[in-house]
């Protein structure tokens, strides 16, 4: 899995290549919360490239979202592909976490 | 940090040190599902909606995860959550119940007593002797449930397996349950394996129900 990061005004937009799963999601949960602790709690996971995702992905997910409200801010997804998409809906990610379709959408939300 | 299976046993106690009716009489299952979610959490197994995976067979140090986690690193079949929620209740609940009580009086939470009735019969009991981590335990879910929150995982998984034993109705007063309901709901959905577990008991109460329903007796 690789992860990019990038600032767009005040939201840090962190993008997810690949799989998140038991061996690559302790790095992304060290990524969230490497963010989170230098005050940026308003973080949007872009899933475009996401492929696949574990119950190890789901989380630290969960985990970051919890970093980022417990800082004041807060964890939205978005773009996830069809199969992602598919175990977040069965799992009740979507309706715990705000989710859009578009990073366009998504950071309309964040303004 | 107690285990789940320990503290979840802790919840099956009643004052008395005697355990409590699980829904369909299925601890087993629970224990065994417990014992996944100490495994998951930390990091040897991870799991999907097809597939339970070893991610890495070294010891945890605790002997009653090192026995599962030995058995699915061990194993070359391909199992769901569900399938090894099975095999391990199957197999090793007896020992994770005796391994976790065990710990639980080492720790001093609880202790073993063996008394008579009906000067024959004997049955054991596991009284408590520190409360507060039952406390802890349910002044925690009972936070997590009735609060808008994002909850850690942790504790999604804990509320799993108290759902499952159908004990929310000994932590909440009936208003309660009612506000926490859906959150309750949403929680059987996140943790996977805690799913598998509510989904073998919810299965397995149907079945009794089917059977004293079709009973001639």
């Amino acid at each position: 899995m690789k992860i990019e990061e990038q600032t767009i005004d005040t939201t840090v937009v962190v993008s997810l290549d690949g799989r998140v799963d038991g061996s690559t999601a302790p790095d992304l949960e060290k990524h969230i919360s490497a963010v989170v602790e230098r005050g940026d709690t308003r973080i949007l996971l872009d899933c475009s490239k996401m492929d696949y995702i574990s119950s190890a992905g789901l989380r630290v997910v969960l985990v970051g979202a919890k970093k980022c409200q417990q800082g004041g801010g807060k964890l939205t997804l978005c773009t996830l592909r069809a199969t992602c998409k598919s175990v977040m809906e069965v799992s009740g990610f979507l309706t715990m976490l705000d989710y859009y379709d578009t990073r366009e959408s998504a950071l309309a939300s964040q303004s | 940090m107690l285990t789940f299976a320990e503290e979840i046993l802790l919840l099956m106690l009643d004052d008395d040190g005697v355990f409590l009716p699980i829904r369909g009489g299925a601890v087993e299952y629970i224990l065994a599902g417990a014992v996944l979610m100490d495994l998951a959490f930390a990091n040897r197994i991870d799991n999907d909606l097809e597939q339970l995976t070893c991610l890495d067979a070294a010891p945890t140090g605790n002997p009653i995860l090192d026995q599962a986690l030995a058995h699915i690193a061990n194993t070359d079949e391909t199992k769901d959550t569900r399938g090894w929620i099975e095999t391990l209740a199957g197999q090793e609940t007896t020992e994770i119940r005796q391994q976790a009580l065990a710990s639980l009086i080492e720790h001093g939470i609880l202790e073993s007593q063996d008394k008579k009735f009906l000067w024959v019969f004997r049955a054991r009991r596991y009284p408590t002797i520190d409360g507060r981590i039952e406390r802890e335990v349910r002044l925690r879910i009972a936070d997590v449930l009735l609060s808008d929150d994002i909850p850690d995982p942790r504790d999604v998984a804990m509320i799993c397996l108290v759902d499952a034993c159908g004990f929310l109705r000994d932590i909440f007063s009936a208003r309660e349950i009612e506000r926490a309901a859906p959150r309750v709901e949403q929680f059987r959905k996140m943790d996977l394996i805690g799913h598998e577990v509510g989904g073998v008991i919810a299965e397995i109460e149907r079945s009794v129900m089917m059977a004293m329903a079709i009973s001639p007796h």
